[in-house]
């Protein structure tokens, strides 16, 4: 085990005195000059023609600056999916129709908040109902609403995949029966497979929308300066690029013109990576009014308007041999998709690709649809696809391991790939825990004395899962700063987004390792677009294996001009040479050394005024351009796999059907846990969201409105509720990470879901083929296996 | 929040005078852990908000063995959860605050505004039911006690009228060898309340004299189960009698199906809840 | 109509205030809009995220519910009045060793509804800390290393320098 200075130690957070003292901005505390309030009034309706606005009686109340609708907005789309194949369909605001209630209509800036939401009730709009769906399989039916026309994009403009230089063949879209998005993926040959099996068996699974419900709400502030033709943000996001992409791609102001200022941000897991309306209305009504704009969205808006957790319906089919091999998978996905197909079609694809580098299953197919349906978006959640696929099919291995009399554990052990194995689709197995962390969870856990031990309304169960570490996606690349400064120490410049997850902390871990330094010798620069590189962002699970890794390499970089100079200053070899603590010395003989300041000093005058910055950058997958195809899935798609197998122990009271988690135990590969104390918190937070989607957390619909859009209707959990939780290190570390690290953000939360359901299976007995399980759901499900 | 005319009153008897003149136009705010909520969603607009947080006659809590409790109706719920009297006469009220609300709501909010708010699954209403509380409402006019039994009507509606405030609660000294429960559900434990029920049970020479129970929850106001508390009365209580008792509440027990819970399940859960309450109830009693 | 503002004065992290404000905002927002004390947060719009909690006369509210008309001639310490003299209350140091936070946004309430709770019971067990802080929602942590944080300060309390009161 490799002995570090820095890195693999719990050190306090980088942003620590920020975020204790109340000093930490958000996007939510910016305060601008003469800054304007700005309210989206939003439709009542799920499906519905506007025939006309009337905003006359708004514009003339005292202290409204702008009232703008779809007229003000026309032809402006967006979306997180712009392709081809599949082009940007979202209007910034409604123009001729709205598609789900919650959709902005029109957006008012005023001198207060009180005078906004004023405006907003001046605003008449008449609207002409027209029938809605709101069931993907209804809406796929001959017959039901057509939600979208063709998809056509206007003349002349290029789809996001084409400004990236990485689109395919250009045609438009026709979304029939509401389709909105399709994968089939497979090799071998699943019927095939089938045949060969000894016994096959097949589940259905729905998984519906649940909420990120970060702390901070959306919202941006904007500020455009009209001589200098600026426009400066400060957003609630996970990753400035997107943004700025979809700003400049909007409003038609070049993306360099474009800066996203640094702020804090209050958690975000996935749900607030892609661009939304009121981002680009705050610097529309910016630019409009001449004024700085904010526009923070309540909490209700945040469930009804941003987005959901992706919704699935998972049909699973599954050929095995009798000694427990699996021969064969068949997986097919149909996704209630929303208005819009927000994410849909990369969570089809993820669906498959989290998995793949779990099982070895020869012959697979696996094909899912999208379907449009009278209700709001949907989009990644901390782990896009996993935990959804998670609960179908390790759920199934449990049932097929008891329907063929088979040990859970080894029949899990005997499917796994091995480390090294190339995935159909090419990718290398460079380092790979699982069968670690399901040992090591099974051991930790007693799972041996207590599965089948435990008495009546008492279970076990285990789950594993996967996590990709980066993809190909614009901007295809994270850079970074690592610059001397005149006293020795250093300044980082990384462009990463800090909403929790510590990058700012971990990468300056990896600097300091890299350059003998303490983090406190590590100024930072960060989060802000211009003042920091291209930034790779935060979402794509590409934290610390592409952006962290990007400051390492520059650390590298500066350590090689440090070394060099310092060589020749010391007269010896570089490889002759160390460093600590701000000095370079001679490794045979430690007092004869120079310090960082006496190297920056003698650069200058000596290097024609080299003031010794090191440059680093990173690209997720070397030799590819892109992300798989999204509708075949075929080709290389990231250089490396985190994994975590999960186990939890629960009771139930059968009287209520209520679920109480006992314990969870985690065992995570993460590569290398860079700080150790941001890793347990990250795989405690998963565990407890974990428990909160297998359990209680569902977005609800009545006719397409969200019923539940406050956090009383909508539980997440709490100080009480929380199990006890054991995270275990069962890193693998890879070769391509920094000090072989690998994310640990996104992977456990779906291996906790599965472990729970697994669990509640083992103490009921009792198959409830939906999330959540509710107590009424598990309480039915005693109930009539009592009476059967 | 709607724009209002924010008014502070230091004596119940300026309270009642405002609410005579501005009546309908004007609300009662105490702690307001409900109220504005209700105001910032613009649910409510009044023109004037009568603030009588700051009363110091309604700020009190007397006890006698006779009379039994006399609280202020701005007691809070974090006095009643921590308070040494009733944690020692009436231990029920502060272990039910244990799950009311959070720490915070508790500091601020009181015990007459949740019972004016009249939130039906509110978890203080079902105990102080089956403790025989009153309730006093008082007006320019004078004042008038009721038992707190008819003063819930429907859905966040009261007895109370226009011109009323409500200035105490008071509590009867329980006879010897009575035990008090409350029993709730939830399925995370500070969460939405699904069910809760109380029990009451008086014992004399092994059997029950009195037994009360009402639950929240599963009607439009917490309510008392009587014929569910006549199975109990008058009879030695056993586990068999306990569980008749609680079909019986279930049965009476008028709940709807809402995003949380259909009426079906409700309805077991208030058998289920019945059952729990009555039975420490019982081993309450026994024990003093 | 147009009602006029009115003067309260009040005590806000030890500093005594005159404040002309509108009749209908919140203790939150006086917070925050009139004297730039941002460390309350908004989460939610029903009272229940505990993101906006406050200290007011020894007791910890939320200020998003308090009308700030009623905090008229009262004592409010936030989060900004917690460091003393340059340095870090017990409670920011704990969370600071511990890595208590991550996004930091429900700090600042966990912070103040962890004082209240300590000034009151200095020595609460593990269950009963759970409870109290039921009221201040996090979504990043899990809240486990919050509860070892604050347990540490109440069963070291000299481990992170005298306790301010």
């Amino acid at each position: 085990m490799a002995e570090f200075r820095v890195v693999n130690k719990g050190i306090p957070r980088k942003d620590s005195i920020e975020k204790v003292t109340g000093q930490a901005k958000y996007t939510f505390d910016i305060v601008l000059p003469e800054m304007l309030y700005a309210k989206i009034l939003r439709s009542p309706h799920a499906h519905a023609r506007i025939v006309n606005i009337d905003t006359s009686k708004a514009e003339k109340l005292p202290g409204v600056k702008a009232v703008i609708t779809g007229k003000d907005t026309q032809g402006m789309r967006f979306g997180f999916v712009d392709t081809p194949r599949y082009p940007c369909e979202q209007p910034v605001i409604a123009e001729d129709r709205v598609r789900f209630i919650g959709e902005s209509v029109a957006a008012v800036a005023a001198v207060d908040e009180d005078t906004a939401n004023e405006a907003l009730d001046l605003i008449d709009i008449e609207y002409e109902p027209i029938p809605a769906v709101f069931d993907p399989e209804e809406a796929m039916k001959e017959g039901a609403p057509q939600i979208h026309g063709e998809q056509i994009p206007a003349p002349g403009r290029k789809c996001a995949w084409q400004d990236w230089g990485v689109a395919r063949a250009a045609r438009s879209y026709n979304p029939v029966n509401n389709i909105g998005a399709s994968v089939n993926i497979g090799y071998g040959d699943s019927e095939k497979g089938f045949a060969d099996a000894d016994y096959i068996r097949e589940d259905t699974w729905v998984v519906p929308r649940t909420n990120h419900a970060a702390m901070e709400p959306h919202g941006a502030v904007a500020s455009y300066n009209p001589l200098t033709g600026f426009m400066d943000v400060w957003l609630s996001h996970m990753g400035y690029e997107l943004k700025r992409y979809w700003i400049s791609k909007t409003l038609g102001i070049p993306i360099s013109k474009i800066r996203v200022r640094k702020t804090f941000v209050g958690g975000a897991f996935g749900g607030k990576a892609q661009v939304f309306d009121h981002e680009i209305i705050a610097p529309f009504l910016s630019r409009k009014t001449g004024k700085p704009v904010k526009l923070i969205l309540p909490r209700d808006e945040v469930f009804t308007s941003t987005n959901n957790s992706i919704a699935l319906k998972i049909n699973v089919k599954k050929g095995v041999k009798k000694d427990g091999t699996i021969v064969g998978q068949h997986v097919k996905l149909i996704s209630d998709m929303g208005a819009y197909r927000g994410s849909v079609p990369v969570c089809l694809f993820l669906c498959h690709s989290m998995r793949d580098a779990i099982y070895n299953i020869p012959n697979l197919t696996h094909e899912g649809v999208g379907a449009y349906t009278n209700k709001s978006t949907t989009m990644a959640k901390r782990g896009h696809g996993s935990q959804q696929m998670t609960t179908a099919i390790e759920s199934q291995m449990d049932w097929i391991a008891e329907d063929l009399g088979l040990d859970p554990v080894e029949f899990r052990l005997k499917n796994l790939r091995r480390k090294g194995d190339v995935l159909p689709n090419r990718d290398t197995l460079n380092s790979y825990g699982l069968p670690d962390c399901v040992k090591k969870v099974v051991e930790a856990s007693n799972w041996k004395e207590k599965r089948g031990k435990l008495g009546p309304g008492r279970g076990i169960g285990l789950a594993v899962s996967a996590m990709f570490n980066g993809s190909g996606y614009w901007p295809f690349t994270a850079g970074s700063i690592v610059r001397m400064n005149h006293d020795g120490t250093v300044t980082l410049y990384m462009g990463q987004a800090e909403f929790g997850q510590g990058p700012t902390t971990t990468t300056c871990q990896l600097v300091a390792e890299e350059l003998g330094l303490n983090v406190e010798d590590i100024n930072l620069v960060d989060g802000d677009s211009e003042l920091c590189p291209i930034d790779y962002s935060n979402w794509l699970s590409g934290g610390m294996f592409v952006s962290c890794k990007a400051g390492l390499i520059a650390a590298q970089d500066l350590k090689q001009q440090i070394l060099k100079i310092a060589a020749e200053m010391l007269e010896e070899n570089v490889e002759d040479l160390e460093m600590l603590d701000r000095r370079v010395y001679i490794k045979a003989d430690p007092e004869e050394g120079v310090a960082f300041d006496e190297i920056l000093r003698y650069s200058i005058q000596r290097h024609d005024g080299d003031p010794l910055i090191g440059k680093g950058f990173c690209k997720p997958v070397p030799e590819i351009e892109f992300y798989p195809s999204l509708s075949k899935g075929s080709g290389r798609w990231t250089d490396a796999y985190s994994f975590t197998a999960s186990v939890a122990e629960v009771s139930i009271d059968a009287e209520t059907g209520r679920t109480k988690v006992e314990h969870i135990w985690i065992g995570d590969d993460c590569g290398r846990e860079i700080n150790t104390a941001i890793c347990q918190g990250q795989l405690q937070s998963q565990a407890v969201m974990g428990m909160g989607d297998a359990l209680f957390e569902e977005v609800m619909f009545s006719e397409g409105r969200t019923i539940n859009a406050n956090f009383v209707d909508y539980e997440i959990p709490r100080a009480f509720d929380v199990p006890k939780i054991t995270t275990i290190d069962a890193s693998d570390p890879d070769p391509n990470g920094p000090f072989g690290a690998k994310e640990i953000g996104e992977c456990a939360r779906a291996a906790v879901i599965g472990s729970i359901v697994n669990a509640v299976y083992d103490a009921t007995k009792v198959k409830i083929m939906s999330l959540p399980l509710h107590p009424e759901k598990i309480f039915r499900g005693l109930a009539q296996k009592a009476e059967a | 929040m709607r724009k209002f005319e924010y008014l502070r009153v230091n004596t119940l008897k300026e309270a009642c005078s405002l609410l005579s003149e501005y009546k309908e136009e004007a609300k009662v705010l105490a702690g307001g852990q409900s109220l504005l909520t209700l105001l910032k969603m613009n649910m409510l607009s009044p023109s004037y908000l009568i603030d009588i947080k700051f009363i110091p006659e309604l700020d009190y809590m007397d006890f006698d063995e006779k009379e039994g409790l006399k609280m202020g109706a701005l007691t809070t719920h974090r006095t009643v959860e921590k308070s040494p009297l009733l944690k020692e006469k009436f231990p029920v009220l502060p272990e039910t605050e244990l799950v009311v609300a959070s720490v915070q709501t508790r500091n601020w909010g009181t015990i007459g505004g949740t019972l004016v708010h009249a939130d039906p699954i509110g978890d203080i209403a079902p105990p102080l039911i089956v403790l025989d509380s009153k309730i006093k409402l008082a007006s320019g006019g004078g004042e008038r006690t009721i038992p707190i039994a008819e003063f819930f009507v429907d859905f966040f509606m009261t007895v109370i009228e226009e011109n009323e405030i409500l200035s105490e609660i008071q509590i009867p000294t329980p006879p010897a060898h009575t035990g008090v429960a409350y029993q709730k559900f939830s399925t995370i434990e500070a969460g939405i309340k699904i069910a809760g029920a109380a029990s009451l049970i008086s014992l004399e020479d092994g059997a029950c004299k009195d037994a009360k129970i009402a639950l929240s929850a599963v009607a439009s106001i917490p309510m008392r189960v009587l014929k569910a508390e006549e199975i109990l009365r008058g009879k030695p209580v056993d586990d068999k009698l306990i569980e008749q008792a609680a079909q019986m509440a279930s049965t009476e027990a008028d709940p709807v199906t809402d995003m949380h819970a259909t009426d079906e399940y409700r309805r077991e859960l208030a058998k289920v809840l019945v059952r729990r309450a009555t039975k420490m109830a019982l081993e309450r009693a026994k024990a003093t | 109509m147009e009602l006029a503002k009115k003067l309260i004065k009040v005590t806000v992290n030890g500093e005594p205030r005159e404040l002309w404000i509108k009749q209908n905002i919140t203790l939150l927002d006086l917070l925050r809009d009139h004297l730039g004390l941002t460390g309350a947060k908004m989460s939610c719009i029903s009272n229940s995220c505990g993101a906006c909690t406050v200290i007011l006369d020894d007791m910890a509210v939320k200020s998003c519910s308090v009308l700030a008309m009623q905090v008229d001639g009262k004592e409010v310490l936030t989060v900004e009045g917690l460091a003393k003299d340059s340095k870090l209350h017990p409670l920011q140091q704990a969370f600071i060793e511990h890595v208590a936070f991550q996004c930091g946004f429900c700090t600042p309430g966990k912070l103040m509804s962890a004082k209240a709770l300590l000034d009151e019971n200095p020595q609460p067990t593990e269950e009963e800390l759970r409870r109290d802080m039921e009221g201040n929602l996090c979504r990043c942590t899990g809240y486990q290393k919050y509860i070892e944080a604050i347990m540490d300060v109440a069963q070291h309390p000299d481990k992170y320098g005298a306790k301010e009161g």
